[in-house]
């Protein structure tokens, strides 16, 4: 009877123990990062998130002045041959720069961060970083697309992939897994291309061994969005 | 079935056990992709970032009025205009890279070994930083310009081989563009240690001449 007991008290004492390590760790991590962002982290996030929904409101200002220019410029153009050629140009130029919607057949490649448990050692591995998100767009162009939106953020010349601490911006977005890579082209063309062993190496491999998503589908009927931000075209000028 | 005591209150351990370690496990996933978690140095890049790309939008919302109201006056006294696409179409060549620019700028020089994914970052950097129109090797980059590795391991912009050592030019604020290439923990510092043997330079340039995209996109 002693002996069976002591057995009990030996399987409880095993999981209390961890129990008790865990809470203290919880416990500890929280003070430890309350104590700085209740200082810096709370005013600063606030900022953050003014700013970002400002970025929202400011885009859509742009969109609808952009309409306007195009209104104005196509009744100046109706008027003469020379306008019209001009006009005809412009919508080519924009076409081709990323500064309309395009629709067609094509890809969606999911990237996302591993769901499963893995070793912290591991954790950079399974998760998405910035250049995950550049060689995906560049293995993109090389497959022959015609037009790329990383979260319905339309990828142009002068688009930015970038990475501050844990956040990923896309043209100056704030983004989080999973991101939804939409990608216009010849589907067998594009789909040859990810499927290229050489190609995303070392994707396919932090994929295979630490459970990063990736997901390569056909896709039909994709749209993507038109470039929304600023074209900063300052110091540049034609030659 | 009799059920102990000492059974019921293992279980319910290992209950709690379970939920704690699920919970943990999922706050962890899900803060680490959370603005929440960054450190005060973090949150104030994102800050800055986020300040220069709004006001690049609010210059351009600025500029963009102007010229509404302008083309508007010049339409109501009958003297439509096709000024406005004009300048329309020469920002759009050089944001399309179908027209040749020139502008300050910065160069960088890679010599030794390199791979595409690096070069690819690189002209990520670039953009970031603020560059308005780069070129490889003379070879100009464009919204669909892919970086890849052909015979011999030599590096190819849109499938044209460029041979090392690489000149990168970008259009933009020179001293802008050189000092995030050049910053402590920035990009180039990063490939000194990935290409301990390669030598990287960025220079300030006053004047460069970028050429269009050799082949029109379709």
């Amino acid at each position: 009877m002693r002996r069976e007991r002591a057995a009990r008290g030996a399987v409880l004492l095993l999981p209390a123990l961890v129990l008790g390590l865990l809470v203290a760790a919880q416990w500890r991590g929280q003070q430890e990062r309350s104590e700085v962002s209740v200082r810096y982290n709370a005013p600063l996030l606030e900022a953050a998130n003014a700013l970002q929904r400002e970025q929202g409101v400011l885009k859509a200002q742009l969109a609808e002045l952009r309409a306007r220019v195009d209104q104005i410029q196509a009744s100046a153009a109706s008027q003469s041959g020379t306008g019209r050629d001009l006009e005809a140009r412009i919508g080519a130029l924009k076409q081709r720069g990323g500064l309309t919607p395009r629709s067609g057949d094509g890809i969606m490649v999911l990237l996302d961060d591993g769901r499963g448990p893995v070793a912290a050692k591991d954790l950079e591995k399974a998760v998405c970083h910035s250049t995950d998100v550049t060689d995906i767009v560049n293995t993109a162009w090389r497959g022959g697309a015609t037009a790329v939106a990383v979260n319905d953020e339309r990828i142009v010349g002068t688009s930015s992939v970038y990475c501050i601490g844990s956040t990923i911006t896309v043209n100056g977005t704030l983004m989080s897994p999973p991101f939804q890579v939409a990608i216009i082209g010849d589907p067998a063309a594009l789909l040859a291309a990810f499927e290229d062993p050489a190609q995303l190496r070392d994707i396919k491999q932090r994929r295979d061994m630490f459970g990063l998503g990736l997901r390569v589908t056909r896709a039909s009927a994709l749209r993507v969005p038109e470039y929304s931000g600023a074209l900063t075209v300052k110091q540049a000028t034609p030659r | 079935m009799t059920r102990s005591p000492g059974g019921i209150a293992a279980a319910a351990v290992a209950l709690l056990l379970g939920v704690l370690v699920a919970t943990h496990f999922g706050s962890q996933q899900a803060f680490s992709r959370g603005l929440q978690l960054e450190t005060p140095a973090s949150l104030t890049t994102v800050i800055a970032n986020l300040a220069e790309r709004n006001t690049a939008l609010r210059d351009e919302i600025f500029d963009l009025r102007v010229r509404v109201e302008l083309a508007q006056e010049a339409a109501q006294s009958g003297r439509g205009s096709l000024a406005e696409a004009e300048r329309q179409l020469t920002a759009l060549r050089i944001f399309a890279a179908e027209g040749p620019a020139r502008g300050p700028g910065v160069t960088v020089v890679v010599d030794g070994a390199f791979d595409e994914r690096a070069l690819a970052d690189l002209v990520n950097e670039l953009r970031n930083a603020g560059a308005e129109a780069v070129d490889v090797n003379r070879i100009r980059v464009g919204p669909r310009t892919w970086f890849g590795t052909g015979i011999d391991r030599v590096l190819t912009v849109d499938g044209a081989p460029v041979a090392g050592p690489l000149a990168v030019r970008a259009l933009g604020a020179p001293e802008v563009i050189r000092v995030a290439l050049t910053r402590t923990g920035g990009i180039l510092a990063q490939f000194g240690l990935f290409y301990p043997r390669t030598r990287f330079g960025a220079t300030s340039e006053s004047a460069l001449e970028l050429p269009a995209l050799t082949r029109p996109l379709p």
